[in-house]
């Protein structure tokens, strides 16, 4: 497969759950605002998506539009499925037909007027509609195109991002520094869709310590850090082809290592690092996993190494060169 | 619903020139048109151009940094072309494309033309595409045209006439494809009351044209698309026909060359190319032989092609072919290498570089259409009947300043066919005919073309950048 083909395959995918998991964010909070006497309750958000300074500097003044509309904010939702529909329009040929229309129509839809009216008078329905349409084509993904290359790595792209997803989710509890009250635990746990599930484990009812361990733990909840980690685990080593517990390439090697650490952690080591640092280095590993994925794949240098003819290793010499210099 | 339809002073494409009477080939869709009324058709119309736009079937207007896209207006009533004059069509363009490939492969090798003094080296030569580099390069199976999009019109006695070659990269097929298929579901029993040839085995003939091109022998061909990019207005033809050949589609940065081979890189490694359908001119092919800026292209490319390394379909300075000046020598081509006469005409042509031509076109510039050698998509002409005092005193100065780079003909007002409008009334518009023409094994011509209509009153401007829309095309089996 082209290497810039599975790049494209990957932030496909990688945006279109960026937009579900923020939609999903923005419905929880907002709806949790309605009762709260916090002057600003979009602060957390903002600063969980890390676009507190974007914010400020942009012209956009409503919280709720900057997040779901603003061309200011790359990581709109509605952004989002620009970049999302963009990269689609670019391996057009390599997804299935009705992948390529539902996203088209998402696109149509999120950046025309009629969403930002819906947003403003209905906006739970407008939130809903954008989950709907992400889960439409997350359907559509594992159900219209070959389980192949191109499919492992949108389904890296998209293990990656909500994994991401879940531990800012957590740090948003951070934010409250350990005395987070039982409303926002419950509403971060809405925020991945894990309330219903988390209760069928947890009958004991919920404190910080239990939904940490279940977002960040859970060996069978398919939007727990280390269900993720897990899966991105099985799809990098089915890309390479080597056996699941070696490693060819670094973000097979951190990935693994990753695991590891999830598999054997409980929330008592977590509160020996401390909470923020413990996700912020989670957070730092999934970009650096990202970031390997992009070098092994995508990058120049390591397939020329494929190939051994004269002119490759001249090439190779002197880009090693240039490196040096 | 065709009661109030005015025929004009055109050659009508439905109603007979000379009485009131449909032509035949057109009565039964009359007849079924009449289950109709114009609202209800227009909203047949409305649903399909929202498929279009849902679908992504549009093209990027260029000039626009929104990146606008705009689906190519479509029109619900069909042309229909009955089988004989499809057959003269056929021989017609057939005939062409040969010569022209004759021509190609001696002004690039021997110049026999030029010796035996039909056509003047220097007008050759200053064509805007001829390349140098092409001298005496062999290329494979000696085919420079393998995919040509021919334009032709019909004037005021409903004769076809060839009006450009488009022997570099024409696109529009694409339309004509989803086209048939948006008439298919809205009209399913007229359709087949019709036996109408289909369409739908192009993308399989130009993968074969495509593969006939190979140079490596004992492997299987592999063959890619060429593409400027995401941003580039016929960007979705580019998808649309890689998908339906199943073969990749890829950009310059995706390919690399290495000891005169191409190879585009792959995941797993670097995988050899064999035959590349470019999408992207001449001058953008390769920076190290053309424009050295272009970000588009491949460095290395051209020694890879004139190695006989990797195909490129089409070939390399073919554009010769599309010159106006050249175009108006086209039936001296013909005779010169197949001792014919030409089956399809072309519209007579003044050369502003002859003295005597040049002095009939300055003094009869207001009954003219001035073209520029070298522009296309409806640009860099005038149309004398229409133009302003200023506009015809400009343009003089231009043809006296570069007399090689401007032609006129005269106005051929364009048959017209009866065509759906926005205030819902059905008018006579103007239109033309683009078939695909392939030259691989054996030259194929799709059954069936590209008819653009000019949907502005009394325009006869057809290109979709300029206020054109499309029609399905009907070539019928008997």
């Amino acid at each position: 497969m082209l290497s810039r083909v599975a790049n494209s395959l990957y932030w496909l995918s990688r945006y279109l759950e960026r937009a579900e998991n923020l939609a999903r964010l923005v419905e929880v909070n907002r709806y949790e605002s309605l009762d709260s006497i916090d002057p600003d309750p979009w602060r957390p958000l903002l600063y969980t998506t890390c676009n507190e300074k974007i914010f400020r500097e942009s012209k956009e003044q409503d919280v709720g539009m900057f997040i779901s509309f603003s061309e200011d904010n790359p990581d709109s939702i509605r952004e989002c499925v620009a970049h999302a529909r963009e990269n689609a329009r670019m391996v057009r040929d390599q997804i299935s037909e009705e992948i390529w229309r539902e996203l088209n129509r998402f696109h149509l839809f999120i950046r025309s007027e009629n969403a930002v009216e819906l947003w403003k008078n209905q906006p739970e329905t407008f939130h809903r509609r954008t989950i709907e349409f992400c889960m439409l084509l997350s359907g559509l993904i594992h159900a219209t195109v070959l389980h192949d290359e191109g499919w492992h790595f949108m389904q890296i792209g998209k293990l990656i991002e909500r994994a991401d997803k879940t531990t800012r989710v957590l740090d948003m509890l951070a934010y409250y520094q350990g005395i987070a009250p039982r409303a926002k635990l419950a509403s971060a746990l809405k925020s991945c869709s894990a309330f219903n599930a988390f209760q069928a484990e947890y009958r004991s009812g919920i404190s910080l310590d239990n939904a940490m361990s279940f977002l960040l733990f859970s060996a069978s909840f398919p939007r727990s850090v280390r269900f993720c980690i897990q899966q991105l685990d099985y799809h990098l080593h089915t890309v390479s082809g080597s056996p699941i517990g070696s490693y060819t390439n670094e973000a097979e090697r951190i990935t693994g290592s990753t695991l590891a650490q999830l598999n054997f952690s409980s929330s008592l080591n977590i509160l020996q690092v401390g909470y923020h640092d413990y996700i912020d280095s989670l957070q730092k590993q999934f970009n650096e996993i990202g970031q390997q994925v992009f070098d092994t794949y995508i990058l120049l240098p390591l397939e020329i190494r494929s190939n051994t003819n004269s002119g490759t290793r001249r090439r190779q010499n002197d880009h090693q060169r240039q490196q040096q210099q | 619903m065709f009661n109030h339809y005015v025929k004009g002073e055109f050659f009508d494409e439905m109603f007979s020139h000379t009485s009131r009477k449909t032509f035949p080939h057109y009565e039964c869709l009359l007849e079924h048109y009449a289950n109709y009324d114009v609202t209800s058709l227009s909203n047949k119309q409305r649903l399909i151009e929202n498929t279009f736009l849902e679908e992504g079937i549009t093209f990027t207007v260029y000039g626009d940094n929104q990146g606008t896209e705009r689906i190519f207006p479509f029109d619900l009533i069909p042309r229909i072309v009955p089988r004989k004059e499809w057959q003269l069509i056929e021989e017609g363009l057939t005939q062409r494309l040969i010569a022209l490939n004759l021509f190609l492969h001696d002004i690039y090798h021997e110049g026999q033309i030029i010796k035996d003094q039909v056509i003047p080296e220097s007008v050759v030569k200053t064509a805007t595409h001829y390349r140098p580099e092409m001298q005496g390069v062999k290329v494979s199976r000696d085919i420079y045209i393998q995919i040509c999009g021919t334009d032709l019109i019909r004037d005021d006695k409903g004769n076809y006439l060839c009006l450009e070659d488009n022997a570099r990269c024409p696109s529009g097929v694409s339309y004509l494809l989803e086209n048939r298929e948006a008439m298919k579901r809205a009209f399913p029993n007229l359709y087949s009351q019709y036996k109408v040839k289909p369409v739908d085995n192009y993308p399989d003939l130009l993968l074969k044209t495509l593969q006939h091109l190979s140079p490596r022998q004992g492997h299987g061909p592999v063959c890619v698309l060429l593409t400027p990019g995401a941003y580039n207005s016929a960007y979705f033809e580019h998808t649309f026909l890689a998908r339906k050949m199943g073969i990749e589609i890829v950009e310059g940065r995706d390919l690399i060359v290495l000891d005169a081979y191409v190879y585009m890189r792959t995941t797993k490694g670097l995988e050899q190319v064999d035959v590349i359908y470019r999408r992207l001119d001449d001058d953008y092919l390769d920076p190290l032989c053309f424009h050295e800026d272009s970000m588009l292209g491949v460095s290395g490319l051209m020694e890879a092609y004139t190695k006989g390394n990797v195909a490129l379909a089409n070939a390399v300075g073919t554009g010769v072919a599309d010159d106006k000046v050249i175009y108006a020598y086209v039936p001296e081509i013909i005779k010169y290498y197949l001792d014919q006469d030409p089956i399809l005409q072309n519209v007579p042509t003044y050369l502003a570089w002859r003295e005597k031509d040049r002095s009939y076109i300055l003094s009869h510039l207001d009954s003219l259409v001035v073209k520029s050698a070298n522009e296309s998509g409806g640009y860099g002409m005038l149309m004398g009947p229409c133009a302003t005092k200023k506009e015809l005193q400009d343009f003089a100065k231009k043809i006296e300043s570069e007399p090689r780079n401007f032609i006129a003909q005269p106005v051929i007002s364009l048959s017209r066919h009866p065509t759906i409008c926005e205030d819902l009334s059905i008018e006579g518009r103007h239109v033309d005919l683009r078939p695909f023409v392939l030259y691989g094994d054996s030259i194929e011509i799709i059954s069936g073309g590209l008819t653009r209509v000019a949907l502005n009153k009394g325009s006869l401007i057809v290109n979709s950048s300029q206020g054109g829309g499309s029609k399905d095309t009907w070539v019928l089996n008997d």
